[in-house]
């Protein structure tokens, strides 16, 4: 499974290397949409899946566990999450980010027990978010089409291929078959439960949903791309 | 004599003072603190009353209408949110979008109002957009595991500072919708984009 995911994304990668773009803009660009009426079937998928297996597992998963449990449970997802973040903070020549992020990794694992509590926040290290995709975009590739990916979501072409990135370098490759597939999945509930509340908001307050989410997820995949080209632009002065 | 005039004067000009000193003290009102004092009114209510605390109570449009409403500028949020589309909608529409428009901001958002019982607004600090009328407020909401970043947008005008935009962790709200409309209105007209605003106000 995993020689097939690096030849995917060693494809991604080729063929984004020929949409790099080289100019730094500072107005987000349009969601750029080619494949709307695939994107929008998938998004139909989806929320059959959610409504039909995903929400009843969240409610067991939030009737099962309390509060604190499920936070904790989300912490150490978050912790390992940290480790990419300071990886690719570091990439994207954001060293003092970087120090912050594995400072963080160091606090919460030991004191922070396995990163079941945060306390990194606590004593001012700031959790910072930073991914595969958004380097690429810092270092110049531009997003390619908007993507919806069955039961994850949003993406792009680039955010694909950084999320392939961070699958074949997961250290939980090194686990059983079993263990891994269990912890995955168990991150995936999290995140899904996490992001329910903002769910019902959206459904609430949009009048095309696919339209709203889209817009959503473009400006802040364009957001972290700003923030890490400032951040690194202004790192590099002196 | 000229002893009583002055005094007379001296009556008037207090009096004048009086009368002058809300206007003035609505004038300097600065953004920041209007902000942070929007956010200390609105928990502090939630926090006094329980029946607030509760998302389907009646008492929460009360004083969503109260305190927030009078607070944001409704009509350019829907001229931002409707963009070019603006110029092309008849007086008679431009009203009725901005009545559906407001009414679903407001439902929508009053549902989180209860959420502010554990909740606080810390203001960061002023920024100067493009003049020194138009400003961002930055805040952070504390009381969640990780901090979030909400800034508010206000514009100064003939009713004092107005919000005009909302955005949380850098993504503007009034963008997404922007997206919205203009996909609609390109499909369906700008009668399309009232009659879906309408249906989802349940109207």
């Amino acid at each position: 499974m995993n020689t097939f995911i690096r030849q995917v994304v060693l494809g991604l990668t080729l063929g984004l290397s020929l949409a790099v773009s080289a100019r730094a803009d500072d107005t987000m660009p349009a969601p750029y949409d080619p494949l709307e009426s695939v994107n929008r079937a998938t998004f139909g998928l989806n929320d059959v899946i959610d409504t039909v297996i995903i929400n009843p597992l969240v409610s067991v998963w939030n009737g099962i566990l309390p509060q604190p449990v499920r936070q904790g449970v989300s912490n150490v997802f978050d912790n390992l999450d940290d480790v990419y973040a300071g990886l690719n903070h570091a990439l994207q020549g954001r060293g003092s980010q970087a120090g912050t992020d594995f400072g963080r990794v160091i606090v919460n694992t030991t004191v922070g027990i396995g990163g079941i509590f945060d306390v990194g926040t606590k004593i001012g290290l700031k959790k910072s978010y930073g991914d595969f995709g958004q380097t690429l975009g810092v270092w110049g590739f531009s997003t390619g089409p908007y993507v919806v990916l069955p039961l994850l979501g949003p993406s792009t072409l680039r955010e694909t291929a950084g999320r392939g990135a961070r699958i074949v370098t997961d250290a939980r490759n090194l686990l059983p078959a079993n263990t891994y597939y269990a912890l995955t999945g168990t991150e995936y509930l999290a995140t899904r439960a996490d992001a329910k509340a903002n769910e019902g908001l959206i459904a609430a307050s949009s009048l095309d949903r696919y339209v709203f989410v889209r817009n959503l997820y473009w400006q802040r995949r364009f957001n972290l791309v700003q923030e890490g080209r400032s951040a690194k632009a202004g790192s590099s002065q002196p | 004599m000229s002893k009583n005039i002055r005094s007379l004067a001296m009556a008037f000009l207090g009096i004048a003072f009086l009368v002058m000193a809300p206007v003035v003290r609505a004038e300097t009102v600065q953004p920041d603190d209007l902000v942070r004092r929007l956010a200390s009114e609105v928990t502090n209510a939630v926090r006094s009353d329980p029946e607030l605390q509760n998302p389907n109570s009646p008492k929460i449009a009360d004083i969503v209408g109260r305190l927030i409403v009078p607070r944001f500028d409704f009509l350019r949020i829907t001229q931002f949110a409707m963009g070019r589309n603006w110029a092309k909608a008849t007086p008679q529409e431009q009203k009725e979008v901005v009545k559906q428009f407001s009414r679903l901001l407001t439902r929508t958002y009053s549902n989180a109002i209860a959420s502010l019982k554990e909740l606080d607004i810390e203001v960061k600090g002023t920024k100067a957009n493009s003049n020194a009328n138009d400003v961002t407020v930055k805040t952070q909401m504390i009381g969640r595991p990780q901090p979030v970043a909400i800034d508010y947008s206000l514009i100064n005008s003939a009713g004092g500072w107005k919000v005009y935009d909302v955005t949380v962790e850098g993504i503007s709200l009034i963008a997404a919708y922007r997206d919205e409309f203009g996909s609609l209105v390109s499909s369906s007209g700008v009668s399309g984009l009232i009659d879906v605003l309408k249906k989802k106000n349940g109207e």
